[in-house]
């Protein structure tokens, strides 16, 4: 099976088989391109995999029990194998939201595979509008959740943010039976003056579950927006993020965390745009690999000649737990101002005999005391996260290392 | 409790420790004092079950136990322990994940529930105000930030936590000013009973006026040249270990 699948579909409406047809004249990404170096997109598609563009299947159900972070959000935005189901969402009523549908699709032209083949096979998402000044401190879950097996789904949302607004999003890909899908999803989020938004994505998918995720964000004067993608498992993930930096005075802050064991591949790929003066960005990806498991990284941070005193700082630790695991970094940056401060690092490192020593010594097994350094090695980006999401990851991470204290 | 018989130890080839010998039983505090370089920490990282070390003749018996077969958790859930001369910082580790942890696995050894939540606190509690120790502690990183003395009082409430048979204690005093000596040592001493014993490194005398030993060793070249009373250290101070050299 291969893209072939993709030149048998026949799109009714004409945006959408524009986009279908370019993401075909442009072709799946491959390892010759330079940003497709170290992930094999194509072994995607030896899948078994079919399009679904039937439209929607009205008995879409699920045991929300499979999902116990569904049951205790209030605020939720949820998706069953590309659909939005109604019955299991909730959100604050003051606020506007309406979907994607063949409907409003429009015309694309990115010259990109991945948001051409969105684009034509779309088959829900949500357009969201946070009116001026509504400030939420609960948090609004998106959820996706995988449960018919060899489907490839894309999903598209829209979020504009009004000013001085205060939300915190989250997303959660996962994936209850541990069943081998693809999902494509697009996120564009447009944030206007003095708004603060943090948008967590928590990525867990299991080792059959294949991602690529795509996120714009535009941030208006004085905004601040954190963005922390959490990657626990995964066959391959790829998370694209792209924000420009649009408003004088904003600031962003990107963390990253990814865990990956067995064969699992995971992929971040972070560009900011520095347009406007005294802006700041702050990037910390952190990931922790075990076994063949392979992480890239690549941050590319771009100041514009007007972008004067610009503070952009990226860093990108990796803590190695295994001989056979493979870490790819490249950071890079493209200034083109004078009066800017900005820096880059990345380490990897293995757990250290002397702490390893020190715990076993205080009659912690090896294994235990592995595990808390590796732990400890994610608290860093662990604390960044509420305690919900914090809690959700690190026992995902206790389960992955086998650690019970 | 421990026999340690004619110890022989390399490093990548170099032998350190040269025939070293050491009877300890139940209730007795030894003193071993020696200049820098004759294998005291190199005694303890062996005892303790730290890799890189290795045997080239003799044994260590520990409760009748070959010392040398189990792995350093192992040891330490029989209870021996080793305070570090240079406790290592462990960033990201509270001290209580820490410290539950340990007292966990010991429990889980002797085939004991894990601590209840609040006992534990209480535990901690009681043996913090043993060595004065801050309450700001509990939630920092184990020893990140921490002074020297610090760290070293450290190693006592670690050790006052796990409450073990035989305690090693690698230069505890050094950079301890007068206040915190005599708070390591009461704790020290508050810990001492009939059924534990101790093995105090130290380079200085000072230290024995607080802690009380029933022998003092001298270790020279990788093992012990002399062994008296706690009058020996002072001797020691007196002269010097110049005396050894000539032998
Ligand atoms: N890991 C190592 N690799 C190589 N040599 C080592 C190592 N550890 C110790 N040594 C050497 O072994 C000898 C004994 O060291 P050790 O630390 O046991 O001495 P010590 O008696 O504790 O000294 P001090 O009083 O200074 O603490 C020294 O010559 C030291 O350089
Ligand atoms: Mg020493």
């Amino acid at each position: 099976m291969s893209l072939e699948i993709l030149k048998n579909i026949q799109l009714k409406d004409k945006n959408q088989q524009q986009s279908l047809e370019n993401a075909i004249s442009i072709g799946s990404p491959s390892m010759k391109h330079e940003e497709w170096k170290y992930t094999y997109y194509n072994k995607i598609f030896q899948n078994p995999f079919e399009v679904n563009i039937d439209t929607k299947n009205e008995n879409q159900k699920i045991d929300a029990e499979l999902v116990p972070l569904l049951q205790e959000e209030k605020y939720k935005l949820v998706f069953v194998d590309g659909q939005f189901i109604a019955e299991l969402s909730y959100f604050p009523q003051s606020q506007k939201f309406s979907f994607w549908n063949n409907n409003n699709v429009t015309e694309s032209d990115s010259k990109d595979f991945l948001l051409e083949l969105n684009n034509a096979l779309v088959s829900d998402g949500v357009f969201v509008e946070i009116q001026d000044g509504f400030i939420e401190e609960e948090n609004i879950g998106i959820y996706y959740i995988a449960t018919k097996p060899n489907q490839i789904f894309n999903l598209k949302n829209k979020v504009k943010i009004g000013k001085n607004v205060q939300v915190k999003f989250s997303e959660y890909f996962i994936n209850p039976n541990n069943i081998s899908t693809y999902y494509n999803t697009v996120s564009q989020i447009d944030i206007d003056k003095n708004s603060i938004v943090v948008w967590d994505k928590i990525q867990d998918g299991g080792e059959l579950y294949y991602l690529t995720d795509n996120t714009f964000v535009k941030q208006e004067k004085s905004s601040v927006f954190t963005i922390n993608t959490i990657t626990v498992s995964g066959n391959i993930v790829r998370n694209n993020l792209v924000i420009d930096v649009n408003g004088e005075y904003a600031e962003n802050h990107m963390n990253g965390l990814y865990l990956l064991h067995g064969q699992a591949h995971c992929d971040n790929r972070t560009l900011v745009r520095h347009n406007e003066p005294n802006t700041n960005s702050n990037e910390l990806y952190k990931g922790i690999l075990a076994d063949h498991a392979t992480g890239v990284f690549n941050g590319k941070i771009i100041v514009d000649q007007k972008a004067q005193k610009t503070n952009a700082f990226q860093s990108n630790r990796n803590l190695l737990l295994s001989n056979d695991a493979n870490i790819y970094t490249k950071p890079q940056l493209e200034i083109f101002a004078d009066d800017v401060k900005c820096s880059h690092g990345a380490t990897s490192s293995q757990i250290e005999d002397s702490e390893l020593f020190y715990l076993q010594a205080r009659g912690i097994g090896k294994e235990m005391s592995r595990s808390l350094l590796t732990l400890a090695f994610a608290g860093e980006v662990l604390d960044k996260l509420s305690d919900r999401n914090k809690q959700f990851v690190e026992d995902k991470i206790f389960t992955t290392l086998g650690i019970n204290i | 409790m421990l026999q340690i018989k004619n110890l022989h130890v390399s490093i990548d080839g170099r032998e350190i420790l040269k025939g070293f010998s050491l009877e300890i039983n139940k209730g007795e505090i030894h003193a071993i004092m020696g200049p820098n370089g004759t294998g005291k920490s190199t005694l303890g990282n062996v005892l303790a079950g730290k890799d890189g070390y290795e045997i080239t003749s003799g044994e260590i018996l520990f409760n009748g136990e070959n010392l040398l077969e189990l792995e350093a958790h192992e040891r330490a859930q029989k209870g021996l322990f080793l305070a570090f001369q240079y406790p290592v910082e462990i960033p990201g580790v509270s001290n209580a994940n820490f410290l539950k942890a340990a007292v966990n696995e010991q429990r889980k050894a002797m085939g004991l529930e894990p601590i209840a939540p609040g006992e534990f606190l209480k535990m901690m509690r009681e043996k913090m105000e043993l060595v004065e120790m801050k309450k700001d502690f509990i939630s920092r990183s184990v020893n990140q930030g921490f002074s020297g003395g610090e760290k070293k009082r450290n190693e006592i409430f670690q050790m006052a936590m796990l409450n073990p048979q035989l305690a090693i204690l690698d230069e505890t005093d050094s950079g301890l000013d007068i206040d915190a000596l005599r708070i390591v040592a009461n704790g020290v001493n508050k810990l001492h009973t009939p059924e534990n014993a101790f093995i105090v490194i130290t380079h200085y005398q000072r230290l024995l006026d607080y802690i009380v030993p029933d022998f003092v060793h001298v270790m020279f070249d990788g093992k012990i040249v002399k062994t008296g009373d706690k009058n020996l250290a002072l001797e020691l101070e007196a002269k010097g270990y110049e005396q050894f050299e000539l032998a």
